[in-house]
């Protein structure tokens, strides 16, 4: 995997998820961040911090980045979500427009 | 088969008239602050034909709906997500007294709870939690009562209320809304309590701009109380039997008026003089009322109209002139009154027709010179008329026409030629006896056809090869007894039609159930009075979208058509 197809997504505890670019871009948000025009600090050295969203949560999100390109090319698996998670992954998922 | 040819469709009262699809945009509080639902419920619904994939937002929601019951309080959440999965289970049928709590406090926008099994007054506390943020509410059909109302006071913001059905509310509910100045839109059909006393607290609402108050039986003397209300410009009391000349006059001073219906109500023409100052009106409907030709007098001033119902009055001919000048006119509904031909050349000028309904009205063929020229015409209603074949001559040149209605008229085979070139034509009533398959040739051209009723007319075989090209048909009735099963295979392919009625047909038998179990989109499918059997049905199984299976007078039992186990089917015959 060559760096420049890769991004690092760093959560509020400050663990970074290093994942394919194209699947973070499974995020309107994110897509906006890394492909705006300018010099945001994100869009030059491909990384995102969201000090707002845990670690579980943030791990979560990238298994559905990966699930949801699967599923776009046919594979229609279920994608398990945690009831004790859902509440606090769906504000992430309202802020990344997911 | 005389029972048969003696039926007649569109008789039923129709209380908005031509103006239905207009009307009903405001007969339903709109929840259009969550533009994403409509999106979300495609893509979780239609599993069969997801083109993308659903969002992680949607799978939440999806998931807190499933175990709401795991949930005490979604008040930590963003407004708009709370209002998601709060629609998602008013949408699912799963929310109720004990999973509404989760809800309090959430600032909601929107409580659309029309027609919601189990709603009553002990539902209101955590409604009314909502505050200021409520904008919509819709009851309708709930058994909420005046006590409910009291905790709609909170929701001081709210501008949309709807109590369509509420039986029990009453004039004392009304007082208790009185504060809530910020409607727009207030909603209480088919109300039997309240009176002309509890509709004073309605003055105090004068930011009002819609009020319905259809089938209120008691409303009488009421509308006096709505003089102030400048800013109304939506009117419904059809069919509220109470309301007489006296009721309008409060009405001339609602000067943004644009829409009043009045339907099936007392009010004649002296009351109609109570109009001739509403210079915005664009839509009057007084369907049923006891108003002559006299009334146009006063109407022809409104020059504004666009939507005119005078169907099932008393207009003759005489008077009818003035029509003339109501030059704005794109819908006019006169169908059902003492008017012949000579009405028809004061419509001659009223170019930006777009409907005229004609409907057993005293019109030969001559009349319809008159309409000759208006191009705009999309839809003609000539049902129980003199019209004959040479009449439809005029019509050959309504190049906009899409719907026609020519049923029990005198038209016969040969005139069917005048229309063969009216290629935007979408729906044809040619429910007429005297039709043959001869005629049918001429309708080949007409490929955009989606509804054709041939009700009564006498099709054989033969005449089915003509229906081959209407792939776009979505109804077709054909029930004039001379069709047999070979004739049911030449209509096998109409993989459009939503709605089949092949009954009085006694020659079908169980092989033409082999070329129907093909019309995979039928919704309603009429076979009775033919020689099907129960175990020809079984070719039917795969008809899944089917609600409605009609079988009367045929050895089919009720046993046999609950075998197939249609998912969808709701009404069949026998039951």
């Amino acid at each position: 995997m060559k760096k420049e197809d890769t991004v690092k997504l760093i959560s509020a505890e400050g663990f970074e998820f290093v994942i394919d670019k194209n699947a973070a871009m499974v995020s309107q948000t994110i897509r906006n961040m890394l492909t705006s025009p300018g010099d945001f600090a994100e869009t030059e050295r491909q990384e995102v911090r969201f000090p707002e969203i845990s670690t579980t949560i943030l791990e979560k999100i990238c298994q559905y980045f990966y699930w949801s390109l699967q599923y776009a090319s046919g594979k229609e698996t279920e994608f398990h979500i945690e009831p004790e998670l859902t509440l606090e992954l769906m504000m992430a998922a309202n802020y990344l427009h997911t | 088969m005389g029972g048969a040819c003696s039926r007649k469709q569109g008789q039923h009262i129709n209380e908005d008239g031509a103006y239905s699809r207009l009307s009903r945009r405001y007969s339903r509080n709109g929840s259009s602050k969550w533009p994403g639902t409509s999106f979300y419920r495609t893509t979780i619904d239609d599993k069969s034909r997801i083109a993308f994939c659903p969002s992680l937002m949607e799978l939440c929601t999806y998931i807190v709906c499933e175990k709401i019951d795991e949930y005490e309080s979604l008040c930590m959440l963003p407004k708009d997500i709370s209002q998601q999965i709060f629609d998602e289970l008013v949408y699912s049928r799963r929310l109720n007294a004990t999973y509404l709590e989760a809800f309090r406090g959430c600032a909601l926008e929107d409580i659309d709870l029309g027609e919601y099994p189990g709603v009553d007054d002990s539902w209101m506390e955590v409604i009314s939690s909502q505050g200021s943020s409520l904008l919509t509410s819709d009851f309708s059909g709930s058994n909420l009562t005046d006590y409910a109302l009291i905790h709609i006071k909170d929701c001081d913001n709210i501008q949309d209320l709807n109590f369509n059905f509420c039986a029990q509310i009453s004039d004392t509910g009304l007082d208790h809304i009185s504060g809530l100045s910020n409607l727009t839109t207030l909603s209480l059909k088919r109300n039997n309590s309240i009176t002309a006393d509890g509709m004073i607290a309605l003055s105090n609402l004068v930011n009002l701009s819609k009020l319905d108050l259809e089938r209120c039986p008691l409303i009488h003397g009421g509308l006096v109380h709505l003089k102030g209300l400048s800013k109304l410009e939506v009117l419904n009391i059809n069919c509220c039997n109470c309301i007489t000349d006296d009721d309008m006059e409060p009405l001339s001073e609602l000067k943004n008026l644009k829409e009043l219906q009045v339907s099936s109500s007392k009010v004649t023409d002296d009351g109609v003089l109570f109009f001739k100052g509403l210079h915005k009106l664009a839509l009057l409907n007084m369907e049923r009322c006891p108003v002559t030709s006299a009334c146009l007098d006063a109407l022809s001033d409104i020059v504004s109209l666009l939507f005119l119902n005078l169907s099932r009055c008393k207009l003759t001919d005489n008077g009818c002139h003035k029509f003339s000048r109501l030059k704005a006119l794109r819908v006019l509904n006169l169908g059902f009154n003492d008017i012949s031909d000579a009405v028809l050349v004061h419509l001659k000028g009223l170019n930006k027709l777009e409907s005229l309904n004609l409907d057993s009205c005293r019109i030969w063929d001559n009349g319809l010179i008159n309409l000759a020229g208006l191009h705009r015409l999309k839809c003609l209603e000539l049902s129980d008329t003199k019209v004959g074949s040479n009449g439809l001559r005029h019509l050959s040149g309504l190049v906009n026409l899409q719907i026609l209605n020519l049923s029990f008229t005198v038209i016969t085979d040969e005139g069917l030629s005048n229309i063969s070139k009216l290629s935007t034509l979408k729906s044809l009533n040619l429910d007429v006896r005297q039709i043959t398959d001869a005629g049918l040739p001429n309708l080949t051209s007409l490929t955009g056809l989606t509804h054709l009723d041939l009700f009564c007319a006498k099709i054989t075989d033969e005449g089915t090869n003509c229906l081959r090209n209407f792939r776009n048909l979505r109804s077709l009735e054909m029930c004039g007894g001379g069709i047999t099963d070979a004739g049911v295979k030449n209509i096998k392919d109409l993989r459009s039609l939503v709605l089949l009625n092949l009954s009085q047909n006694i020659h079908v038998t169980d092989a033409s159930l082999i070329y129907i179990n093909g019309l995979t989109e039928l919704v309603s499918l009429n076979l009775s009075s033919s020689q099907v059997t129960g175990s020809g049905l079984q070719h039917l199984k795969s008809l899944k979208k089917l609600k409605s299976l009609s079988l009367e007078s045929t050895k089919v039992t009720v046993n046999d058509i609950k075998q197939l186990h249609l998912p969808n089917l709701v009404t069949f015959r026998p039951e």
